[in-house]
């Protein structure tokens, strides 16, 4: 990383690479900083931290809560199988002018892109990860004679759940990009529009920033969700990786 | 999925209660009886029948093996007679004189798989509870489930996750759950199959003392002759297709059995011999 950095500089130092708008990784840093120190980066990045952790949250309650359903019930399955394959095939992207259209240019549009992106995900993980319970631990259940509910609640659920933390990780780094595609098209504000108004006000260094702002956004939520998962499920975290 | 299914599957048998399951001739009393049992399951094919007409009685404290060739339906046997599998019209099941509706109470089986059956995100001792949650209160489940460990010697790996201990250590936590839920009867499918010998053998000796200590009712499925030999009061040989019992060996060598000088007796050998031949014969 500290070379591919390094080596950047010099070829831009150097006047090897003259693109008009390719700054050093010098000047993105400084602007950086006197972004940071005048208080225009804050508002937008909490912005997007806020609405992408507000549209995942909510986008992962409902996919868990429905993928439970369609995962347990093997009517509500048949019914919605179909459904769900055709509407997964669907880029989430490519509704991005859709809630434009319908919602306007609005925080409304944002959160509902989110939400929808963050659900699906969640949803389609949970729904594999209950109906792919291993059928010894059902036999288990029924031979020790446990109600329906503690099937459910101990053995279902617990298989499920490495399975549901993968739908929420990916949920969550979706998440992050749906807000920033949306803020960019959609609602002005957060980091995506920030960063389409250094472009169009011709500020690469900016421009730059906002970027690595962002990367910066993706990999400490994405870290902040590990660490949280592992410290609530100790036995997931030490658990073998070969095993259900 | 459907783990509530499986009800009424022997009505049609139901016995009237001035009858009781019992042989009648001063022996033990009867706590599995089977009549007429068939299985048929679905395959592409069409129905195809499994078991037909098994006629057998297991008595309290009894340890029976069921043997045969691979693929002539001793584990669907065995899960019949669990609730697990619903045997066909015209069979009668009874456990205990009661007609089989769904796992009977007090049955508990031991499968192959170990590591698939045994929750990995659970500890030891919270997998031998699993079956007494919600049932008795938690002071009980907690000396229950010591109890059992003590009885399989893992009393010191309590707080270990399964993953953790080797495969015998894995099928004797297994086996205490079954003994922390006081079964009576103990289906156990191929235990030991997936062992090595040593282990196999010392878990052997391990069922043999629980089943001297608390004197379960045992059907025990298995390949290996020797072992049904050296573990059996009797021994069911399954055969034919569909498949139906066509032998059936009383093992009388004294106990307790040793691994030595047990196996080394005259009457051992010749059980060996014939039990081999009755599985061989089949063909």
């Amino acid at each position: 990383m500290a070379v591919l950095v390094g080596f950047w500089e010099l070829l831009v130092r150097g006047g090897v690479v003259e693109f008009d708008f390719l700054p050093a990784p010098s000047g993105i840093a400084a602007a950086l900083a006197s972004l940071a120190a005048s208080g225009d980066l804050l508002p937008p990045l909490l912005h997007t931290l806020r609405s992408t952790i507000v549209g995942w949250v909510i986008g992962a309650c409902a996919g868990v809560a429905l993928g439970v359903w369609l995962g347990l019930s093997q009517r509500a399955w048949r019914y919605s199988m179909a459904s769900i394959e055709v509407m997964r095939a669907i880029p989430p992207i490519s509704l991005v002018p859709v809630a434009l259209l319908v919602f306007g240019f609005s925080l409304r549009m944002e959160l509902t892109l989110i939400v929808y992106v963050g659900a699906w995900t969640v949803l389609v993980n949970t729904i594999d990860g209950v109906r792919s319970v291993r059928p010894e631990l059902l036999d288990v259940g029924r031979m020790l004679r446990m109600s329906r509910l503690r099937v459910v609640r101990s053995l279902i659920l617990p298989a499920a759940l490495p399975s549901v933390i993968v739908g929420l990780r990916l949920a969550l780094s979706l998440s992050l990009v749906l807000a920033v595609v949306a803020q960019m098209i959609g609602n002005p504000a957060g980091l995506g529009n920030a960063l389409i108004r250094a472009q169009q006000a011709l500020q690469p260094e900016q421009m730059f920033a906002y970027v690595f702002t962002i990367g910066a956004l993706g990999v400490s939520l994405n870290g902040a969700l590990r660490y949280a998962s592992t410290r609530a499920f100790p036995a997931l975290a030490a658990g073998p990786t070969d095993v259900t | 999925m459907t783990v509530d299914s499986g009800m009424p599957a022997a009505t049609a048998g139901r016995r009237p209660a001035s009858e009781p399951a019992e042989t009648g001739d001063g022996r033990d009393a009867v706590v599995c009886h089977c009549r007429n049992v068939s299985v048929d399951f679905d395959s592409s094919e069409g129905r195809r029948r499994v078991l037909e007409a098994i006629d057998m009685d297991l008595h309290e404290g009894e340890l029976v093996s069921i043997m045969g060739r691979s693929g002539t339906g001793k584990t669907t046997l065995l899960r019949v007679l669990c609730g697990l599998v619903e045997p066909g019209p015209g069979s009668v099941v009874t456990v205990r004189g009661q007609p089989l509706a769904g796992p009977p109470e007090g049955a508990v089986f031991v499968f192959q798989n170990y590591a698939a059956s045994l929750l990995p995100w659970r500890t030891v001792e919270r997998n031998v509870a699993l079956g007494l949650e919600g049932k008795v209160s938690q002071e009980e489940i907690r000396e229950r489930a010591a109890g059992a460990l003590e009885a399989v010697g893992l009393a010191e790996r309590a707080k270990d996750y399964p993953w953790r201990l080797s495969g015998g250590m894995q099928q004797r936590v297994q086996l205490a759950r079954g003994l922390a839920m006081d079964a009576c009867l103990l289906l156990m499918d191929e235990p030991f199959g997936a062992l090595d010998a040593m282990t196999k053998t010392s878990l052997q000796d391990e069922l043999q003392r629980v089943h001297r200590e608390r004197e379960p009712t045992v059907a025990f499925v298995t390949h290996d002759i020797d072992e049904a030999v050296y573990l059996s009061d009797r021994i069911l040989v399954l055969s034919g297709s569909p498949a139906t019992i066509s032998d059936e060996i009383t093992v009388d060598l004294p106990r307790p059995r040793d691994q030595l000088a047990t196996k080394e007796l005259p009457e051992f050998l010749q059980l060996r011999r014939r039990v081999y031949d009755a599985i061989v014969s089949d063909r």
